[in-house]
C-alpha cells in the first residue's frame, strides 16, 4: 500500500514539536466561544476533532457547478418527458410553454444500471460509484440567493458557509495545510460568502487559491513564496525572531498567546515548502495528467458565458483535490461556471460536460486506487435545476423546486438513485430533499449531528440548519 | 436580593446548589438548551396540556407537574438521578421504558441525568406548555440589567493603594479573592499601553523619553490628555464604534454593490469622537438626526448624515418580494440598534417569542412598524436593474452657497405648499369614497355607477397634481435651500405604517397589526409616546437615550472598559439578556454608567477617569498565586497582555517605517467602483498599498483588506463589539513575505542607519521605535551577531554596503514580525 504510506507521510509531518504550544493558543480561539461552549467542547477548534459518532467520510471534494445544470439531460432520466414531448407543460409549467424531451440519450450504466445522460461516458462507468440524489429543491430560483443558500443554508442572513462548519466540526487533518480550500470560486452570486466563516472565527473561512477564470497553473496560496529572499536567509531571519520573541516569552513567564505566535512562524516555514510542493504537478506521471485531461489540447479557454472549455483546468483542479485530500485538507470546493442554459443547450450543456466529465472519472478512479474514496465524500451539483419544457426552443428556464445532484464515497451507496421528481422533471415529490436535508445529511455522513453542531452567536446557538434538516439515511451505505 | 460575598470556589460551588434554582441563570440556561427540547419534543405528546390523553397523570410540561409527579410518585429527585423515576424510565432500567417506542440518544439521557443532579433548575412558571413558555415581564424585569442603575459606594475606603473610586471597588472584588494588585507598570510601558489605547499608534522614541524623564506630579495626566485631544482619537475610537454599527461600504450578500457615500457616515462618526460629542446625542442623531432640531446649516448636514447609520447596512439587492426585502431592510435596522445601544437582541422576535429574553414578537413589530415607516436613502435599490443603483440619497445643504430664491419663489412656494395640501385632501376624499364603493358600504351618499366614474376620475386629476406640485415645490425648495453633497441616511415615509405581526416571520402569513412602540419589558420613566404622525424614531431615540434606560449608559461603559482592559465588567460586550455573563464587579459597572450619563455621556471624560485609576497602570507582570487563583485576571490584579487590533498593528508599522501619512484622505477608495463587485466594478483599486491609517482602508464586503482580514478586522456584515483574536500561520505568512511589509522593513532600515553613528546605537533605535524601549545587553548581542551572520550568508558578488544594508531590513522585518511589536503589555 505505497499510497497510503506516502499519505500518512504527507499528514505526519505537521505532528512535529510545538504541538502543544499551538494547542495552548488555539484554545484561546476555543474560549471566544460562551462557556457553555467552551465547556462542552473539550478540544479545540483547529487541532483534529472528533466526530460525534463514528463515520466513514472524513473530509469532503465538493463540485459546485454554477449556473444550474439541467436535470433532465443529465442524472434523472424522464421517459415520460420524451413521450410528452411538445404538449403543454402542465400546472407546474410557465405560460404556455412546450415540454422538450432531453436530446441527450441516457444509458443504462454499470451493473445497477442506473440511467446517465450520454454526455458523461467517463463517468458512466463509474455508475455503482454514483448516489443520484434526484429529489432535491431549494427556496428560490435565483442564482444569487440559492448559491448562497446552497453554501450556506440561509439567503436572508448571513452565516457560515459548510465548510467552515465541517471544518469547525472536525478541525483539520494536517496543520500544515488550510483546512478548507476553494479553487476558482465564482466572484459573483454571494462571492466570498459561499467560503465564508460569517460568526465562526475567521480560520475556519474557506482559503482562496484563484480567481474566477483565473488559470490554476498559475495561482496559490496568498503570501506563500518569499520573494527575493533565500530560504536559508530567510531561515536566518526567522532564528534571529524568534529568538527575540523567546527572549520575551522568558520575561513574561506564561503567554500563551506568544507561543502560538512562535509556533505560527514555523508552521508558516513549513507551509511554504509544503503549499507549492502540492500544487506542483511536475511529479505526477503523464499518464496521470492525460488521465485528468491536463495539458496541450485541453487548455481551450472558456466561452464568454463561462462555460464549456477544455479539460485542463477543471482537470487540475480535481487533480489537485485529490492531492489536498491526501494531504489532510478537510473541504475542498472545486467550481466550474457556465450551467445557464435558457438557449443552445444543446451545444453549451455538450461543452460543460465535455469540460468536466474526464476529470471526474480520473478522481474517482484515482481515489479509488488509493483506497481514499471510501472516506472521501464526493458531491457535485449546482445551485438548483432546470425546467422541462423549453425557452428558448433550445434552451431551459429556472427550476427550484426539482432538480439533481450526486454523491460517491464516504459511506454513501453506489449505484442507487435516492428521490425521484414528478414524471417530467418539475417537482421533487419522493423523498423530497431540502437543501437542509442535503446539508444534514452531509454532516451525518461526515460523523456530526446536525442538531449539535451549534455555535453561539450574539446570545443563541446557531446551526447550519438553523431549525430544519432531516438526514437521509438510506444513502448511507 | 444579593448573594453574599464567596470567598472560594469550593464554597461557591455549594453556594450554586444551594441557591434556589430559580436564580441560577447557568442552570436556567442548561434546562432550555439541553432539556427543554428533550421533553418537548420526546414527551409533550402523551404528558402535556396538549396531550390528546394524558399518561400516567404525569404532566412534564411545568415545574409542578415533572416534581409532583403522576401516578408513579414525582417523577424526579433534585440532585439525586439514581432515585428519579424519569431517569430510570428514559435509561430503559426497571421496567419502565420511556419513550416507549425509542430509546433516547446517549447524549440526551447524559444530559437530564446532568440536569437532575445540578437540581433540576427549572424556570417555567405556571402552567403554560407552549414551547417557548408565556413571557412573565414581572419576573422578567428582576433580570440584573433592567434593573435602575443604582451606585453603592465600594465597602473599603482604601486611599494607600486606590487612587480613586474606581480602584476601590477593584479593591473589593480582589479582597473577596484573597488577591494582591502586581506593581505599577514602568514607564515605557505604560505610555506606551495608553498610546496604543487612546489613539491606536505607538509614541516616538523622544515621547517616550520626554515622559520618562518628567518628574512633575502631572506627567502622566499631560500625556493623557495631549491624547484625548488628538484627531487620532477619534479614528481610534470611532472605529471602534463602527465595529458596532456593522460599517460596511457595500450592500454585501448576493448582488454586492458599493455605497459610495458610506464614508461620510465613517467621518461624522470619527468627527463625533473627537468633538467628544455627548453619547446620549450622539445616538439620537444616528437614529432620529433628519427630525431633530438643528442650530444651523451645518448641524442640520451632521445630523442628517449620522443618519447613515440605518442605511449602511447589508441588503439582498436580489429580493424581488418587495415586502421581503422592505422587512429585511428594518430587520437589519431593529438588530443594529438594539444590540448596539442596548445589547439586546431583538431581532430574534421575529418569528416566535424571544427564547431566552423576555421580548415578545409584538416588541418586535413595534419597532418594525416605526422602522417602516421610515425610508432608505443607501443609493441602492432592489431589482433588476444593471448596476444596481439608480436609488436616492439624502441631500446635504450646502452652507457655501447663497440660496438663489429670491421674494417671488418664496411666495410662489408657499403658495404651492398651500395648493399641495388640498389636493392631498381632495385626493384623500377620493380614496374614501373608491374604498367605500369596494367595500360595498351602505352608507349615504355611496357612490355608484356614473357617480363612482367620476370620482375615480377625480383621483386619477388629484394624483397628478400632487405628483406635479411635489416636483414643483422640490425644485423651489432647492432654490431656496442650496444642495449640497449626497449621503447615506433616511427620512419618515410618506406613507406611515404600523406593523402587523408577520406569523413565523413570514411575510405574507399575517396576525394582528402591533402599534408602534418601544421594547415593553423595559420600563423607562418619562417617556414620551412615539408620535403616530411621525415615524416614532424621535420618540424611538429619546427614549433610548433616556438616562432612566438602565442599558444604554450600562453597555456603552462597559465597551469602553473592554476596550481599555481586554475583557468587559460584562464579558458577552453585546448581550446584556438573559444569556449574558454576570458582571464580574456590577456595583463598578452601575458606577461608571452613572458617572457616564451624570458627567453629560462624556466619552473622554470617562475615559481620563479609567485611565488615571491605579488599575489602569498596573503592570502585566506574571504572578504564580495570582494566576492560580484567577487566570484569567477577571478581578484584575494586572493589566492583561492584548494583542493589538489589525489597524493598529498596520498603522505601527508605518509610524516605525516614518511612512505613514496622518492626513485623513477625502473620501474612500470605494468612490472609485462603478457597478457591481465581482461583475462590472474594476477591483484593482481596492487592494493598491496606501500609507494612510488603516481606519480610512475602503470597506467593501466581502472583500475587506487582506490585512484586515488576516487579523480578525470585525466582520462589516455584522454587528461585532468583540473582536476575534486569533493566532494562524496566514498571518505569520504576511509577515515573512508580504510586500507591504517588506516595504516598511526596507524603509525602516533605512531610518535606523541614518539614526546613528555605531551599530550599538542604531540597534538600540530599532528597538525603540519597535517596541518603545531600548534594546537590553542580549538584545544588543544576538542582534548584531545576526547582521553579520546575514551580510556574510547574502551573494559576495553584490556590492558590501548594499548587503548590510539588506541586513538591517531584516533585522527592522524581525522587530516587526515579533510578538512584542503586535501587543500591549
Amino acid at each position: 500500500m505505497f499510497s497510503l504510506s506516502r499519505r500518512q507521510l504527507l499528514q505526519s509531518t505537521s505532528c512535529g514539536f510545538g504541538m502543544l504550544a499551538l494547542a495552548g493558543i488555539l484554545e484561546s480561539l476555543g474560549l471566544r466561544n460562551t462557556s457553555a461552549q467552551a465547556a462542552s467542547e473539550s478540544a479545540n477548534p483547529l487541532l483534529p476533532r472528533q466526530p460525534h459518532f463514528a463515520a466513514k467520510a472524513k473530509r469532503v471534494i465538493f463540485m459546485f457547478m454554477q449556473g444550474a445544470p439541467s436535470h433532465v439531460d443529465t442524472f434523472d432520466y424522464k421517459p415520460q418527458l420524451e413521450k410528452d414531448d411538445g404538449k403543454a407543460a402542465g400546472a407546474g409549467g410557465k405560460g404556455n410553454r412546450k415540454l422538450l424531451k432531453s436530446p441527450f440519450t441516457f444509458h443504462k450504466s454499470g451493473n445497477s444500471g442506473i440511467e446517465i445522460s450520454e454526455l458523461f461516458p467517463n463517468l458512466a462507468k463509474h455508475a455503482d460509484d454514483l448516489c443520484l440524489l434526484n429529489s432535491l429543491h431549494c427556496d428560490l430560483p435565483n442564482h444569487p440567493q440559492a448559491s448562497v443558500q446552497m453554501h450556506t443554508g440561509s439567503f436572508q442572513f448571513v452565516r457560515p458557509s459548510m465548510g467552515a462548519w465541517v471544518l469547525y466540526g472536525l478541525g483539520p487533518e494536517n496543520q500544515e495545510l488550510p483546512g478548507f480550500i476553494t479553487l476558482n470560486p465564482v466572484g459573483r452570486v454571494g462571492g466570498a460568502q459561499n467560503y465564508g466563516s460569517s460568526f465562526l472565527p475567521a480560520a475556519f473561512q474557506g482559503t482562496r487559491i484563484g480567481g474566477e477564470g483565473e488559470p490554476l497553473a498559475r495561482a496559490s496560496v496568498p503570501n506563500i513564496a518569499s520573494r527575493g529572499v533565500s530560504k536559508l536567509d530567510q531561515r536566518t531571519q526567522l532564528d534571529l525572531l524568534q529568538e527575540l520573541n523567546r527572549g520575551r516569552l522568558g520575561q513574561d513567564k506564561v503567554n500563551r498567546e506568544l507561543e502560538g505566535i512562535i509556533e505560527s512562524y514555523e508552521l508558516a516555514f513549513k507551509m511554504q515548502t509544503a503549499v507549492p510542493k502540492l500544487m506542483d504537478l511536475s511529479d505526477e506521471s503523464p499518464t496521470t495528467l492525460e488521465a485528468y485531461g491536463i495539458g496541450a489540447g485541453s487548455t481551450a479557454p472558456m466561452g464568454r458565458k463561462g462555460g464549456g472549455g477544455g479539460t485542463d483546468n477543471f482537470g487540475r483542479q480535481c487533480l489537485l483535490a485529490r492531492r489536498f485530500a491526501e494531504a489532510g485538507v478537510r473541504f475542498i470546493e472545486l467550481s466550474h461556471p457556465g450551467w445557464d442554459q435558457h438557449q443552445q443547450l444543446r451545444a453549451r450543456l455538450t461543452a460543460n460536460c465535455g469540460a468536466i466529465d474526464q476529470p471526474i472519472a480520473a478522481l474517482i478512479n484515482d481515489l479509488k486506487q488509493r483506497g481514499m474514496l471510501k472516506d472521501t465524500l464526493l458531491i457535485w451539483g449546482g445551485e438548483f435545476g432546470r425546467t422541462p419544457h423549453a425557452q428558448n426552443e433550445d434552451g431551459r428556464d429556472h427550476n427550484a423546486t426539482g432538480f439533481s445532484m450526486w454523491m460517491a464515497g464516504g459511506g454513501v451507496k453506489g449505484g442507487m438513485r435516492y428521490g425521484a421528481t414528478d414524471e417530467h422533471g418539475i417537482k421533487a415529490e419522493e423523498n423530497k430533499m431540502h437543501v437542509h436535508d442535503l446539508h444534514a445529511t452531509i454532516l451525518h455522513l461526515l460523523g456530526l449531528d446536525h442538531t449539535r453542531l451549534t455555535y453561539n452567536y450574539s446570545g443563541r446557538d446557531f446551526r447550519l440548519t438553523e431549525v430544519h434538516g432531516n438526514v437521509a439515511k438510506e444513502i448511507q451505505a | 436580593m444579593r448573594l453574599c460575598i464567596v470567598s472560594s470556589p469550593l464554597l461557591f460551588l455549594f453556594a450554586g446548589v444551594a441557591v434556589s434554582a430559580d436564580t441560577n441563570a447557568a442552570g436556567n440556561d442548561f434546562f432550555e438548551k439541553k432539556v427543554r427540547p428533550v421533553l418537548v419534543a420526546n414527551c409533550y405528546q402523551c404528558h402535556s396540556a396538549s396531550a390528546k390523553e394524558l399518561h400516567g397523570k404525569l404532566r412534564l410540561d411545568t415545574k409542578d407537574g415533572i416534581r409532583k409527579g403522576g401516578e408513579s410518585g414525582p417523577a424526579l429527585v433534585p440532585g439525586k438521578p439514581d432515585e428519579s423515576l424519569i431517569i430510570q424510565a428514559i435509561r430503559h432500567l426497571d421496567g419502565v421504558e420511556m419513550p416507549p417506542k425509542k430509546k433516547l440518544p446517549d447524549y440526551a439521557i447524559a444530559d437530564l441525568v446532568k440536569w437532575v443532579e445540578m437540581g433540576a433548575p427549572d424556570p417555567r412558571v405556571g402552567n403554560s406548555s407552549t414551547v417557548g413558555g408565556k413571557i412573565n415581564k414581572v419576573d422578567a424585569r428582576k433580570h440584573w440589567s433592567f434593573q435602575p442603575v443604582k451606585v453603592i459606594p465600594p465597602t473599603n475606603k482604601d486611599t494607600v493603594w486606590s487612587r480613586s473610586e474606581i480602584d476601590r471597588y477593584i479593591v473589593d472584588g480582589l479582597n473577596g479573592k484573597n488577591l494582591r494588585p502586581v506593581a505599577d507598570a514602568d514607564r515605557r510601558t505604560l505610555i506606551r499601553r495608553t498610546y496604543f489605547d487612546l489613539i491606536g499608534l505607538p509614541p516616538t522614541p523622544e515621547e517616550v523619553e520626554a515622559f520618562v524623564t518628567d518628574q512633575t506630579p502631572q506627567a502622566f495626566e499631560k500625556v493623557v490628555d495631549h491624547l484625548l485631544s488628538l484627531p487620532q482619537f477619534g479614528e481610534r475610537w470611532g472605529r471602534h464604534w463602527l465595529d458596532v454599527a456593522r460599517y460596511g461600504e457595500s450592500t454585501g450578500k448576493e448582488r454586492n454593490v458599493p455605497y459610495p457615500n458610506a464614508w461620510r457616515y465613517r467621518d461624522y462618526v470619527y468627527d463625533a469622537f473627537n468633538a467628544d460629542k455627548p453619547y446620549d446625542q450622539f445616538i439620537r442623531e444616528q437614529i432620529a438626526g433628519d427630525l431633530l432640531p438643528a442650530k444651523n446649516d451645518t448641524e442640520k448636514n451632521e445630523h442628517l448624515t449620522a443618519t447613515g447609520f440605518l442605511a449602511i447596512g447589508v441588503k439582498g439587492l436580489n429580493e424581488r418580494n418587495r415586502e421581503q426585502y422592505l422587512m429585511d431592510v428594518a430587520d437589519e435596522q431593529i438588530d443594529v440598534s438594539t444590540r448596539a445601544v442596548m445589547g439586546l437582541s431583538v431581532a430574534c422576535a421575529r418569528c416566535h417569542d424571544h427564547k431566552f429574553d423576555p421580548i415578545p414578537t409584538t416588541d418586535y413589530y413595534a419597532l418594525a412598524g416605526i422602522f417602516r415607516s421610515t425610508e432608505v436613502l443607501a443609493g441602492v435599490k432592489p431589482g433588476n436593474n444593471k448596476t444596481g443603483y439608480s436609488g436616492d440619497f439624502v441631500s446635504l445643504i450646502d452652507p457655501t452657497k447663497k440660496p438663489t430664491a429670491d421674494l417671488d419663489d418664496r411666495r410662489e412656494l408657499t403658495k404651492l405648499q398651500g395648493e399641495l395640501k388640498e389636493a392631498e385632501n381632495a385626493l384623500a376624499k377620493t380614496k374614501d369614497v373608491i374604498a367605500g364603493a369596494k367595500k360595498g358600504e351602505d352608507k349615504k351618499g355611496k357612490a355608484k355607477g356614473a357617480a363612482l366614474k367620476e370620482v375615480r376620475a377625480a383621483n386619477a386629476r388629484e394624483t397628478a397634481l400632487v405628483a406635479e406640485l411635489k416636483q414643483k415645490i422640490e425644485a423651489l425648495e432647492k432654490k431656496v435651500v442650496p444642495q449640497g453633497a449626497s449621503v447615506m441616511g433616511v427620512k419618515d415615509a410618506d406613507r406611515l405604517m404600523n406593523c402587523r405581526v408577520n406569523i413565523r416571520g413570514e411575510v405574507k402569513d399575517l396576525g394582528p397589526e402591533v402599534t408602534r412602540g418601544y421594547v415593553s419589558v423595559l420600563t423607562v420613566p418619562q417617556s414620551p409616546d412615539i408620535n403616530l404622525k411621525q415615524s416614532g424614531r424621535l420618540q424611538l431615540a429619546v427614549w433610548l437615550t433616556n438616562k432612566s434606560n438602565p442599558l444604554t449608559a450600562r453597555v456603552m461603559a462597559n465597551r469602553i472598559w473592554y476596550h481599555l482592559f481586554g475583557s468587559g465588567i460584562v464579558s458577552t460586550v453585546d448581550n446584556f439578556g438573559a444569556l449574558s455573563e454576570p458582571p464580574s464587579h456590577p456595583e463598578l459597572l452601575d458606577y461608571l454608567a452613572h458617572r457616564f450619563s451624570e458627567q453629560s455621556w462624556s466619552v473622554k471624560k470617562l475615559l481620563r477617569e479609567i485611565v488615571l485609576s491605579r488599575t489602569y497602570q498596573l503592570s502585566s507582570q506574571h504572578n504564580e498565586n495570582a494566576y492560580g487563583v484567577d487566570p484569567d485576571n477577571k478581578y484584575l490584579w494586572r493589566m492583561s497582555r492584548r494583542r493589538l487590533e489589525a489597524e493598529a498593528i498596520r498603522d505601527s508599522m508605518l509610524a516605525v517605517s516614518g511612512k505613514l501619512d496622518l492626513q485623513r484622505p477625502v473620501g474612500s477608495i470605494t468612490q472609485q467602483l462603478n457597478g457591481e463587485v465581482g461583475r462590472q466594478a474594476k477591483t484593482d483599486g481596492l487592494k493598491k498599498e496606501v500609507t494612510f491609517r488603516s481606519a480610512y482602508l475602503p470597506l467593501v464586503r466581502g472583500m475587506v483588506p487582506e490585512f484586515l482580514g488576516i487579523f480578525d478586522v470585525a466582520d462589516p456584515e455584522l454587528v461585532v463589539g468583540q473582536r476575534d483574536v486569533t493566532t494562524v500561520a496566514t498571518q505569520a505568512l504576511y509577515m515573512m513575505n508580504s510586500p507591504f511589509v517588506h516595504e516598511q522593513s526596507v524603509e525602516m532600515a533605512k531610518r535606523v542607519v541614518a539614526a546613528g553613528s555605531t551599530d550599538e546605537a542604531r540597534i538600540d533605535q530599532a528597538f525603540r521605535l519597535a517596541f518603545s524601549r531600548p534594546a537590553d545587553a542580549k538584545e544588543q548581542a544576538v542582534s548584531s551577531a545576526f547582521l553579520a551572520e546575514y551580510e556574510k550568508s547574502l551573494d559576495a558578488s553584490s556590492p558590501s554596503p548594499s548587503r548590510r544594508q539588506e541586513a538591517w531590513t531584516m533585522l527592522c522585518r524581525s522587530l516587526l514580525a515579533s510578538g512584542e511589536f503586535r501587543y500591549t503589555y
